[in-house]
């Protein structure tokens, strides 16, 4: 037998090299910038194995090959992470301010602006990259600023760019500090930024919270059927927080669930990140449009932030719009960190996470509405 | 092309109204049930 078939530096592509450079930048940013490492940890490891040559880890058979198929293909991985996420999620916050729906509502602008652009860059008008509708509409889910959605779309879609949406869809959630302050400060005057809203008097009821997931699953999946497993996933680990009377099962969903699931989901999409496949000038692509579609969605929740503010008379703070991102907490943080800039005595936390749960549920039923309307169109 | 463009109207049509739609409901659902807790408060106290 030659060397060559058994000694994998011999059989070194550039792409590997540049791949393994890649995962080893993001366990960097993981470990070094606390930069999302719950996520980027696996995913640059997956990276570093499935770029390894004749290591045969994400090659038929192989072990993040069968992870793949099990978890992603399946889309079983993103639905066992929402359960997780349901469980941990407080949605009083937005409970209390239901209006901050519309917000999230808003905030989805970006999807479907990117997903546009994305098209007319491909196969829509110009042809200079090679996004087919499908993957334009993948392109856009970035948008949701939510991983899990992301995933699930991109997989059911079966988009060539799955690997490249997911590590820039999680990517930019860890860099909404950056991306969204200042988009929010040249939409918002100091005076606005500034403007103090009314707390909400009282708390929400038991019986609410456990209604709302059992109505939301209703009415989401009555109207946007393709939404249902989304949805119906991050509501039954909400009823489980929510009913009280299944603790164990609440915590074993935030704690050993998600965290199985995230450690399995973060090293297989690592293993898609073969050098062959993702160094394409698509890539890149991908991850400008994802800054797009964060700014776009953050551009839309203001500005219906700020028709709030004016029908309101001045009771809502047009910052909270930008809440709708989806992108929880960090969105909300942003926001809290703004207000107390323009106001030392400024305090829209609460009223941003508010925006910011709502969000993740118009994220999911975007999501659902993109795999409802892209096969009608095909 | 054209698609694209419906998708992205149609698409944001069908969000706002789920979503307005789970609003009213919500509404409804908070005025149903708060006024019982507001009983429940006065009787125990």
């Amino acid at each position: 037998m030659a060397t060559g078939e058994f000694l994998g530096f011999l059989n070194l592509s550039w792409q590997a090299v540049v791949m393994l450079v890649i995962g080893g930048v993001l366990i960097w940013l993981g470990i070094a910038k606390k930069v999302e490492p719950v996520l980027l940890l696996p995913i640059g490891f997956g990276c570093i194995l499935a770029n390894i040559p004749l290591g045969g880890a994400a090659e038929a058979g192989g072990f993040l090959a069968v992870l793949r198929e099990a978890g992603i293909h399946t889309e079983i991985f993103p639905l066992l992470i929402f359960i997780g996420v349901g469980a941990m999620i407080d949605f009083e916050p937005f409970l209390q301010r239901p209006y901050t729906i519309l917000l999230g509502a808003a905030a989805q602008f970006g999807i479907f602006g990117t997903f546009f652009l994305a098209y007319l860059l491909g196969d829509g008008w110009l042809h200079v990259l090679d996004f087919s509708l499908q993957d334009a509409a993948s392109i856009g889910i970035i948008g949701s600023a939510d991983g899990p959605t992301s995933i699930y779309v991109a997989t059911t879609l079966q988009s060539k760019y799955t690997a490249a949406i997911v590590v820039a869809a999680y990517s930019y959630m860890a860099m909404v500090p950056i991306i969204q302050p200042p988009i929010i400060k040249a939409m918002c005057s100091k005076e606005e930024r500034a403007l103090k809203m009314p707390s909400v008097p009282g708390t929400v009821s038991q019986k609410t919270k456990i209604l709302f997931p059992i109505i939301t699953v209703l009415v989401v999946g009555l109207l946007a059927p393709k939404a249902t497993p989304l949805i119906g996933s991050l509501m039954f680990g909400n009823l489980l927080r929510e009913s009280g009377v299944v603790e164990r099962l609440s915590l074993a969903a935030q704690n050993e669930l998600a965290n199985i699931v995230t450690i399995l989901l973060g090293i297989t999409v690592g293993g898609m990140m073969a050098g062959t496949e993702f160094l394409r000038p698509e890539t890149i692509l991908v991850f400008i449009l994802g800054i797009v579609a964060f700014s776009l969605d953050t551009v839309a929740g203001v500005l219906l932030g700020k028709l709030m503010c004016a029908l309101s008379g001045r009771k809502v703070n047009p910052m909270i719009g930008a809440c709708g991102i989806s992108a929880f907490p960090m969105s909300s943080r942003v926001v809290q960190k703004l207000g107390l800039e323009a106001n030392p005595h400024n305090h829209l936390l609460m009223h941003a996470a508010g925006a910011n749960v709502a969000g993740q549920i118009a994220s999911v039923v975007a999501g659902g509405v993109m795999l409802m309307l892209v096969p009608m169109f095909i | 092309m054209l698609n694209a463009l419906w998708i992205v109207l149609l698409g944001m049509a069908i969000i706002f109204a789920v979503l307005g739609i789970l609003l009213l409901v919500m509404f409804l659902l908070g005025k149903l049930v708060r006024p019982r807790d507001k009983q429940e408060e006065k009787n125990k106290q």
